[in-house]
């Protein structure tokens, strides 16, 4: 990276500051709860994104428990412990949508995203552009509790009824007139509303760190010098800012259908459901990114750093990110390739969506260049992105194979797309994540976590989610659909593959708990700078953890031009 | 660049904000103008197989090509729970190209209850709906049945001689017309 | 391993495809030449529910890539995926990896303990760009092949059948075949066991087909979104509530093709699958006359009353004529 800040010019006459509290910390109450700190509020979200993710991880694990043989085993149990009791067969049969749904919805919104842009995003944009804080503090916060309450309100809809059970058994997708006139009962109501909820907190979020990099960075910290992790946040934000709204709207108007008889996707009424599709798709498929992009900028940093080189092709790397999130709203109808289209639709859509390959490609190809010539150390933080580099590969390219209008009539909606989108979310944005939990958790707890326990979790997770999720490959390709609760007898070799494979990864997962567990009660205290040479971006200045308010001196960055 | 403006921080933040909540809003407010331009966008490109419309003096214009001729199917379905019994009398037309032709549908209430439909429809092949046109349909309005009243529901089309001009419908013997009765409720 | 066993199946799968080719095509032109004389014929005997054949128009246990296919457009699709998708998904992870594993063996901090400071190549950076672009040309020209053919339409006369999705089974109508409807509900697993086939896939009543022709598959939703999808034969399309969409379905052999429903819709999504029996024509016009009301398609009729007197002598004979609003007004 450019950006080495290794001068401190006093320059506090011109900023004097709003807070109170300079030197001191608030009381606990005022600290978690009414937060404006930037890394409180990014130390929050994470704490809110492990939450969630254990249970939407917990979910998945009644999914496959009930998959690793045919027939229906587990699901009786679950609907009577959520308060159906003695639950019908269609009752259980509904819980398995719930089960999806929430599957979906808490990983998407309320673990990777809390977690790679509240999380990271909130410590890490401010103090990499040499900011104080972020621009609206107190915004900040009610971004942060704006999704617990979307939290809530998605838990709350599990114990209500929504149809032919309790709880939304909608997909995450949401598609009308299932989850309009099919699933009567507040049930939906209260997951449509959580997301309104998210929904409105990202959106404030994405305000807040556009704001944040336009207006706040240090002197000399320019757009282009900007390390790329920032760069892929402000990415990000326009993302969020264009695509949410219209989630926002699509799902407004299937409230409306639900509770106030309009129809704007009801055929009855002149409406179509496959307008909501096409709504839904041009929000879902930037989302795919708004989750992908922090984590390639997370890897941009992490490769960088054990290598230590300069990113390779910073500009590429920058411009490549905006042209996938460009291109990224041209392409959503290649997740509605049975619905009907035409066949010059399906034509461009298979086009513009296979042109995504190029900006992907050089970011893979700009990362292994930044390796190149490098001198790399194997810290588990590169180990891991290492693995997401290899493991995102492999999901992209399945993505080519579904990018094709004419092939993807024998895989929508199968086990193969399962397959794709857990290879680049799964594996590839949760393994972004666990690498930088890596890189960054001395500097947020200022204690060391095991090394030794690090690659442990990475060895076992790894062996973990492929035994998961490239059996569904085989599964998607002999015709599997996904959201079946049971299966012919022909799908059960590989589905139980897939389900010791997640035990496997449970028991990473459990390794990664215990480190934490190490590092915050035997954890050495860790310094400044603790991956030395090669970590050259302005967090890396400050101690281990931050002050609370950091950068009261204002850094410049000095014009070390490598490009 | 920006950051070498120092006086009043909250200000420009204030802008930046501003703007950027003015495009959220505005993205909003696409999302929700996205039904009525989508509408629209169906009715002028054929999209979606949604068919054309005509006024008789526009359809009076149209010259038929001569010898040139296109199988018309047509299909009826009525929404479940719709005490409607609803079908074409004709499960196929032979057409001239460009002839102005009426083809039936038949409807009668099963119940003993006044009930009011509403017709859905769409084209097949999607791209034969830029040049199927109608020039008058029962779907255009509510249909109102009496208790066991059985009516016939004509519509007037004719197929769009510019669709011999069309290199993606070179091939095209067939074109489906296809409608839905949905109740309307409250009516 | 696995990528052996993949790239093992790739080559039976390309012979095989070049051995199901040629004949298929001789079937298709015969079939044609025949047509006029078989479509009308009517298999003595009536129907009986054919067995299926293991392992044909099913999924089986530890599979690694797609069921065998039995439609031209499925083979074309599978022909793609094995030849040039897979090449292109294996090339391109296997050169990454290989890599990877390059730059952790030779520049790693002991072998490399000074790094270059190398963060330019422009020539490099155009190269990897300019090739995936090229590989994406070579994937882009079949596939937009793949996807004109499975556009192609079908002939007038080609039988047309209506899938319609329920919650939870799929009705199958008839409407040139006197316009039957068939109901088609999931066996229970003893039921299917007993009769021999797959549970959970297995259903009581199908939708019959002929064998060797174009067929013009429609689709509709009655309820809320459905989806009709076949995996050997390469076909899915969504039902969709208040409109109808269509395809050409063709099964090159007779045969039993088992699929389900692809598009969550309630509880039971799990629970409504899909049978395709193909029969040769005179055994699928005896099955159709199995049906009350039903009649051989294709068979002359008696003539009919011009469609367009119609509305005036119904209006003379005291049938009410709907208000057909006019597009002028």
């Amino acid at each position: 990276m450019a950006t080495i800040a290794d001068e401190f010019h006093a320059h506090s006459d011109g900023h004097v500051h709003d807070h109170h509290d300079h030197d001191h910390k608030p009381g606990f109450f005022a600290r978690w709860f009414m937060s404006t700190n930037h890394k409180d509020i990014g130390t929050l979200y994470l704490i809110f994104a492990i939450t969630a993710g254990i249970i939407g991880g917990a979910i998945s694990g009644i999914m496959r428990a009930e998959l690793a043989q045919p027939g229906i085993q587990y699901l009786g149990f679950f609907a009577d412990l959520l308060g159906t009791k003695n639950p019908s067969f269609d009752q259980q049969l509904h819980l398995w949508n719930v089960l999806i749904t929430a599957h979906g919805l808490i990983m998407v919104f309320f673990m990777v995203m809390p977690a790679i842009i509240g999380g990271f995003g909130n410590w890490f944009v401010p103090i990499m552009i040499g900011a104080p804080d972020m621009a609206f503090p107190r915004m900040n916060n009610i971004s942060f509790w704006l999704t617990v309450a979307g939290f809530c309100s998605l838990l709350c809809s599990a114990f209500v009824p929504g149809g032919t059970g309790q709880g939304a058994g909608i997909g995450w997708t949401a598609y009308a007139p299932l989850s309009t006139s099919g699933s009567q009962g507040p049930a939906v109501d209260f997951a449509i509303f959580s997301l309104h909820l998210a929904g409105a907190g990202s959106i404030m979020g994405a305000i807040n760190f556009i704001t944040t990099i336009f207006n706040m960075r240090a002197p000399g910290m320019t757009l282009h010098k900007m390390p790329l992790f920032v760069w892929s946040v402000l990415v990000t934000a326009f993302l969020l800012l264009l695509a949410l709204p219209v989630l926002a709207a699509a799902i407004t108007m299937l409230l409306t259908d639900r509770n106030f008889h309009t129809t704007f996707f009801d055929a009855a009424g002149g409406g179509d459901p496959v307008l909501f599709q096409h709504l839904f798709w041009f929000f879902g498929h930037p989302e795919v990114y708004i989750m992908i992009l922090p984590g390639f900028g997370i890897i941009s940093q992490i490769v960088s750093t054990f290598s230590r080189k300069p990113v390779f092709g910073y500009l590429g790397m920058a411009y490549a990110m905006v042209a996938i999130g460009v291109v990224g709203f041209v392409v959503w109808a290649h997740h509605m390739y049975t619905t009907g289209l035409s066949e010059d639709v399906k034509m461009y859509f298979t086009t513009a969506t296979m042109v995504i390959a190029v900006p992907t490609g050089i970011k893979i190809f700009s990362w292994i260049a930044t390796m190149w010539g490098g001198s790399i150390r194997f810290a588990s933080p590169m180990v891991w992105a290492i693995g997401f580099i290899f493991l995102f590969t492999v999901g992209g390219v399945t993505g080519v194979e579904l990018a094709n209008g004419g092939l993807d009539d024998n895989l929508q909606d199968t086990y193969y797309v399962v397959g794709h989108f857990h290879y680049v979310l799964s594996l590839g944005a949760v393994t972004s994540l666990f690498a930088g939990f890596y890189y960054w958790f001395p500097k947020m707890s200022g204690r060391w976590h095991s090394e030794l326990l690090s690659y442990l979790h990475f060895a076992v997770f790894f062996v973990g989610v492929n035994m998961i999720f490239f059996p569904m490959h085989f599964l998607g390709m002999q015709g599997m659909p996904r959201r079946y609760p049971d299966f012919t007898p022909a799908y059960a070799y590989w589905n139980h593959i897939a389900t010791i494979g997640y035990m496997v990864m449970a028991v990473s997962i459990g390794i990664w708990l215990i480190n934490i567990i190490y590092a915050f009660t035997m954890g050495k205290k860790a310094e400044g700078n603790y991956w030395g040479e090669g970590a050259t971006t302005l967090e890396w200045t400050l101690s281990s953890p931050p002050p609370f308010h950091q950068f009261e001196t204002v850094p410049v960055i000095k014009d070390e031009d490598h490009h | 660049m920006a950051s070498l403006t120092p006086p009043a921080p909250q200000n420009r933040n204030r802008r930046v904000a501003m703007i950027a909540a003015g495009v959220a809003l505005g993205m909003a407010g696409l999302g929700y103008a996205s039904v009525p331009l989508y509408r629209i966008f169906c009715q002028a490109t054929g999209f979606g197989g949604t068919p054309q419309r005509a006024s008789e003096a526009q359809a009076a214009g149209v010259k038929i090509a001569a010898g040139r001729m296109m199988s018309v199917r047509f299909d009826a379905n009525v929404d479940p729970g719709m005490p409607w019994h609803f079908r074409p009398r004709q499960t196929t037309q032979t057409v001239a190209i460009g002839a102005r032709t009426l083809a039936i549908f038949e409807a009668h209430n099963t119940s003993d209850k006044p009930i009011t439909g509403a017709a859905s429809f769409n084209v097949s092949p999607d791209e034969a709906a830029r040049y199927f046109t109608k020039v008058a349909c029962f779907c255009f309005t509510q249909q109102v049945l009496q208790p066991g009243q059985s009516v016939v529901m004509p519509v007037s089309y004719y197929v769009d001689p510019k669709i011999l001009e069309d290199k993606d419908l070179k091939g095209l013997e067939q074109i489906t017309l296809s409608y839905t009765f949905h109740r309307v409720p409250g009516a | 391993m696995i990528l052996g066993e993949v790239s093992g199946a790739f080559g039976r799968r390309t012979l095989r495809l070049a051995l199901n080719t040629l004949p298929g095509l001789a079937l298709i032109a015969a079939g044609a030449v025949h047509a006029a004389a078989d479509r009308l014929a009517v298999a003595p005997g009536g129907y009986t529910p054919m067995k299926p054949t293991p392992g044909k128009g099913m999924p089986v246990d530890g599979g690694l890539t797609f069921q065998t296919q039995y439609s031209p457009t499925g083979l074309e699709a599978l022909w793609m995926h094995d030849n040039i998708v897979m090449t292109v998904l294996i090339a391109t992870t296997a050169f990454v990896l290989g890599l990877l594993i390059w730059v952790m063996i030779r520049y790693n901090s002991r072998a490399n303990p000074v790094p270059s400071k190398t963060s330019h190549n422009t020539l490099l950076e155009v190269i990897w760009t300019g090739i995936p672009v090229l590989i994406l040309l070579v994937v882009f020209v079949p596939s937009m092949k793949l996807l004109a053919h499975q556009f192609k339409t079908p002939p007038k006369e080609a039988l047309t059948i209506k899938a319609i999705g329920n919650q939870w089974y799929w009705t199958y109508a008839y409407p040139d075949n006197g316009e039957f409807e068939v109901t088609s509900n999931m066996l229970s697993h003893e039921e299917a066991v007993k009769r021999g086939e797959p549970p959970q896939l297995a259903a009581d009543n199908r939708m019959v087909v002929p064998v060797g022709e174009p067929i013009r598959l429609q689709t509709t939703g009655a309820d809320v979104i459905h989806s009709f999808a076949v995996p050997s034969l390469w076909f899915k399309l969504d039902a969709v509530p208040g409109r109808i969409n269509e395809k050409v379905l063709f099964v090159k052999e007779p045969g039993v093709y088992y699929g389900q429903c692809s598009e969550l819709c309630g509880a039971r999504h799990g629970y409504m699958p899909i049978v395709v029996e193909a029969l040769p024509r005179p055994q699928y016009n005896a099955w159709v006359l199995t049906h009350a009301g039903a009649k051989i398609d294709g068979a002359p009729e008696p003539a009919a009353a011009p469609a367009a007197a119609a509305p005036a002598a119904e209006a003379a004979s005291g049938t009410e004529v709907a208000a057909a609003a006019s597009s002028g007004e």
